[in-house]
């Protein structure tokens, strides 16, 4: 069995999703920029979304489709990217100015 | 919180730097789990392990009263001397003469050509004009598929010996001292012996298995090939054929994606065989009759309603069974047998619908036997028809281990088991407005697209030996012969 489909992994997959998510909370909190409970649910829809591109990503190079694995990269990557900076500038709505 | 301005890196700074890198980290250990996912051997279902750990789809969900092919007219059974292409052209090419013509062939076989007049060209083009080819552009490419012909004569290199014997005789272990069949021994519950008996095919090797009561339509009506019957007497269906258990097992995948070259039936084909040999001896020894039908062509009956009838899966556009665990890429054996069990129910989960409006078997099948057109109506069954001359006639356009393949490896449901094609297949199978299956159909086209079909012809006819995928590196005679 690889380290990526051991129970190892996915425990140190959790630990980097701890850790994130508190640098944004730290993040935000700095930059004044105020995260009710929806501004959380969509940034975690956009993360699910990025790892999936990601993971289709890699598993159709694994599987040696190459055509699936650049169309998909394409398809989802740019998806990623313009929801992504739509979710940017709705993160920043409501900013206050910080001192 | 403190914050430490003008400190420098401060730990809430370590934080967040922190959290950033985690992003990173997390996102491409994803990459690389993905990476793993799509490589990993362990998806190859069917291959991996045995216990019966692949037959995993809950069944039960999609279970339905009524198969899903429809009955629509009066029923008769299939005569195989004629509507079996194997046995039909093994009788044309002994019975065949250009002096007499049809005149020479068994009364059978001129009137079933004479109702199909297209198959007595495509079967006299198969004699004389195919067969030359093949044999000379087999020796001229030889080589480049010298590992790929070995490795598949080596999997159909060992099997039980053909059944020779009336179903009356060979169907049950006869006591030696008086020729009679053995005393049965009583079981004291169906639903624990279909258990049983499910337990033992998984045990014996095999990735699926299912039981249906056994419809006599599917068995045919004359044969040609023995096993204890007579081609001119009609088959009477034995009374202990009561139970049909259906097995068996997939190709193996990285050569199956690499059809119609490189791939081969032999290695499941070997596998069910000798797994329904050996259930019909563990069936035969507790008294019971049994008869194993199994590839390549020892059957008795059609083995694809069989498998519908056990809730194996559904008929497909190619004609072929399409299974939720394994797709198409499944290879079976039926035993027939009277043993007291308990039949499954046959499942719905979404197929007919798929294959109406999927067809990429249809568009990526070079010799254009599977059809575009919706189920027709056969021997009072609906179901789409594939014209099976037309099929075997491209068996016969193609070099490497002979075969074709090429509708089970562009299936989208013959997909290996990662995290996308199991995703994919239960959002499909649970979408009850069918929107997903068309979404992931254009998907699929697009995302896996094959080579022009015209060039998986021999170069004879046209084409330049090509494969849906490329071969896996242990078939490549050219990397290791020189």
């Amino acid at each position: 069995m690889s380290f990526f489909s051991s129970g190892f992994f996915w425990f140190m997959e959790g630990v980097f999703a701890c850790l994130a998510v508190l640098g944004l909370k730290l993040w935000a909190e700095d930059r004044g920029i105020p995260m009710p409970f929806w501004k959380w649910i969509l940034a975690g829809i956009w993360v699910v979304f990025l790892g999936f591109t990601i993971a289709f990503v890699g598993t159709s190079l694994g599987e040696n489709e190459v055509v699936a694995a650049r169309l998909g990269g394409i398809l989802f990557g740019l998806t990623s990217i313009v929801s992504g900076i739509g979710l940017w500038r709705l993160l920043h709505s409501g900013r206050k100015a910080v001192k | 919180m403190t914050q430490n301005k003008g400190k420098g890196f401060t730990r809430r700074t370590f934080l967040k730097a922190s959290g950033a890198a985690s992003a990173l980290l997390g996102s491409a250990g994803l990459g690389f789990y993905g990476y793993e996912a799509g490589k990993d051997p362990r998806t190859y279902r069917g291959w991996e392990n045995w216990e019966g750990v692949n037959q995993d789809f809950n069944r039960k969900k999609y279970a339905v009263d009524k198969p899903t092919y429809l009955k629509v007219g009066e029923t008769s059974r299939p005569d195989a001397r004629s509507d079996v292409i194997f046995y039909r052209r093994g009788l044309f090419r002994r019975q065949w003469r250009d002096e007499t013509g049809l005149e020479g062939l068994d009364p059978y076989l001129q009137k079933y050509y004479r109702q199909n007049p297209e198959h007595l060209e495509l079967d006299l083009y198969s004699q004389n004009e195919l067969m030359p080819k093949l044999m000379a552009d087999t020796r001229k490419y030889r080589k480049q598929f010298l590992l790929a012909a070995a490795w598949s004569n080596a999997m159909g290199a060992v099997g039980p010996p053909r059944i020779t014997e009336p179903p009356e005789k060979s169907d049950f272990m006869l006591n030696r001292r008086t020729g009679q069949p053995i005393e049965a021994v009583q079981f004291k519950d169906p639903v624990k012996t279909s258990k049983l008996i499910k337990k033992m095919a998984h045990e014996l090797g095999s990735t699926l298995v299912g039981i249906a009561r056994l419809n006599p339509d599917w068995v045919y009506s004359y044969t040609s090939i023995g096993r204890g019957f007579k081609s001119d007497e009609p088959i009477e269906v034995p009374k202990h054929w009561q139970f049909a258990i259906v097995v068996g097992t997939p190709m193996s995948w990285d050569p199956l994606y690499a059809n119609p070259t490189y791939g081969t039936s032999n290695d499941a084909y070997s596998r069910s065989r000798i797994i329904g040999f050996r259930l019909a001896s563990f069936i035969k020894q507790l008294g019971y009759g049994a008869r194993p039908h199994t590839p390549g062509t020892d059957y008795d009956l059609m083995v694809p309603p069989i498998l519908v009838d056990a809730g194996i899966g559904e008929q497909g556009r190619p004609s072929i069974v399409i299974t939720p665990e394994l797709g198409n890429n499944f290879r079976p054996a039926v035993i027939t047998t009277n043993l007291p069990l308990v039949p499954d129910k046959p499942i719905d989960f979404g197929v007919q619908d798929f294959c109406k409006h999927c067809k990429i078997c249809a568009e990526n099948c070079p010799s254009g036997a599977i059809t575009f057109g919706d189920p027709v109506e056969e021997r009072g069954y609906l179901r789409f028809k594939v014209d099976t001359a037309k099929c075997l006639n491209f068996w016969n356009s193609t070099l490497g281990s002979m075969g074709c393949r090429l509708c089970v490896a562009v299936c989208p449901y013959t997909r290996k088991a990662n995290w996308i094609h199991k995703a994919a297949l239960k959002v499909t199978a649970d979408d009850p407005t069918g929107l997903t299956e068309k979404g992931l159909t254009f998907l699929q086209k697009k995302f896996y697209p094959g080579p022009d079909p015209q060039t998986y012809y021999m170069p004879s006819l046209g084409g330049e030996n090509a494969s849906y995928r490329p071969p896996p590196w242990w078939l490549r005679s050219e990397d290791f012969i020189e």
